[in-house]
């Protein structure tokens, strides 16, 4: 949480965000996270420094050809992500017509206007999963757990888009 | 282990803060200190690990608050859809998975898994819970930790030094903000052993208003007003000694409010039956 506060402080063009908590923890110090003093009362608060990514890569469910990016069910960080990178890639599950997402703009997270390049990647989200499309794959992340030799080609191996590649 | 799982599905325990009992697991017994101590005790069989674990947990929960259940935290799902279901009572669920009040057909593998919004009539994704809880809005989080202390706090990110750690561990997540702001943290260890509940954190990951510490053997209680309480213990599993509670635990704690655990209901028992029909979560506390 206090890196999505880095990356608030980011979306809102200033140098650090407050943030709630963090007292008595041991990151502030590794972090080197500073306080500073409410300037309309006495309350100390923590200030977490901005974090502006170079680029966000997000996966959606369902892009138009000017970027247009819709995610259905829950959107967990992709909203400050988007909006304190400098770049926004996304991949979707499917291209679909702008008339589509105009039909109810409200489900669209991201504006084409912020968007740098999508790309159609079906399964994109393997092993995880895109709802409402596919559940997360349980085995397919156990297998990824293992790291004996080999581990990543047969992971890659097993990717949906390896398919498509081929 | 034989069925797939997530990886983050385990409990966040690093080997080093993990017992180190002889032998290798019981089928049937969640773990084999627990076991080794039930038996010399002759315990009662009303309980087992799993059973104690999630109905103590669920026991955390009270009518009408807003309670929270993050990733990598089954146990604590668990307890939240067995409140719903055994407890004649209403109380909100939120989840790590944007859900509010959802109700999945069955318990997802994963605590973070989007089936735990399904039949949830709104999405409150990730910025919108942590938000509600730094503004003192989430009455119960529930928060696991690696290792804690006698008063609460608790480490998920190192076990060893912070310049050379010889483990290091998922992190907090959003624990650095939710301990310190939920009006009530609860959490708990898969084991009892003196490695994980420590009289000196590795790491303090997070500080704050640690309530509640559920383990296989024992219940623990702090107020979360009184900055720099210390745990008591509250109650101890049936057959369970009092010295084999003292002797696996890392803090000093008073047992003088200590009093006798509730059989667990017909209603618990069964919804827990129904949550995991093929003894799948249990099995895992195995592992």
């Amino acid at each position: 949480m206090t890196l999505v506060s880095g990356l608030r402080a980011a979306a809102q063009g200033v140098p650090f965000m407050p943030i709630a908590g963090v007292f008595g923890s041991d990151l502030a110090r590794t972090n080197g996270w500073r306080t500073v003093r409410d300037p309309y009362g006495d309350t100390e608060v923590y200030a977490i420094p901005a974090v502006r990514p170079d680029v966000a890569v997000i996966h959606a469910a369902e892009v138009d050809a000017l970027g247009n990016a819709r995610v259905f069910g829950t959107p967990f960080w992709d909203h400050p992500l988007t909006r304190a990178a400098r770049r926004v890639l996304v991949t979707a599950e499917r291209l679909v017509p702008t008339g589509h997402l105009a039909r109810q703009p409200e489900l669209t997270l991201v504006p084409h206007f912020m968007v740098e390049a999508v790309a159609i990647v079906d399964h994109g989200a393997w092993p995880g999963s895109c709802h409402p499309l596919y559940g997360v794959d349980y085995p397919a992340l156990q297998a990824w757990m293992d790291d004996s030799p080999g581990a990543l080609a047969r992971h890659l191996e097993a990717a949906p888009e390896r398919e498509a590649h081929d | 282990m034989t069925d797939p799982a997530e990886p983050a599905r385990r409990d966040a325990a690093p080997e080093a803060a993990r017992p180190r009992a002889g032998g290798s697991p019981t089928p049937g017994l969640a773990n084999p200190m627990a076991a080794d101590i039930a038996a010399q005790a002759g315990a009662t069989p009303a309980w087992t690990d799993f059973s104690w674990l999630v109905i103590q947990l669920a026991r955390c929960i009270r009518e009408g608050e807003v309670t929270f259940s993050g990733v990598n935290s089954s146990l604590a799902m668990l307890a939240c859809l067995l409140a719903q279901r055994a407890y004649p009572f209403r109380f909100t669920y939120i989840n790590v998975a944007g859900g509010v009040d959802p109700h999945p057909a069955r318990a997802p593998v994963s605590s973070s898994d989007p089936s735990l919004f399904e039949g949830s009539p709104a999405i409150f994704a990730n910025a919108d819970f942590y938000d509600l809880c730094l503004r003192g809005g989430m009455d119960l989080c529930f928060l696991g930790c690696a290792q804690i202390d006698a008063t609460g706090r608790t480490n998920v990110s190192l076990i060893g030094s912070p310049e050379a750690p010889r483990v290091r561990l998922p992190g907090g997540g959003g624990a650095v903000v939710m301990l310190p702001t939920a009006r009530r943290v609860v959490t708990w260890r898969i084991e009892h052993s003196s490695r994980s509940l420590v009289e000196r954190l590795d790491f303090v990951t997070a500080a704050g208003r640690m309530a509640t510490l559920v383990t296989p053997l024992a219940v623990f209680e702090r107020d979360p007003d009184l900055p720099g309480a210390r745990f008591a213990l509250a109650r101890l599993r049936p057959g369970v000694e009092l010295d084999a509670v003292r002797a696996r635990t890392g803090f000093a704690f008073s047992a003088d409010g200590l009093q006798a655990a509730e059989p667990p209901t017909a209603a618990e028992r069964e919804t827990l039956a129904i949550l995991d029909p093929d003894g799948r979560f249990a099995a895992d506390l195995v592992r």
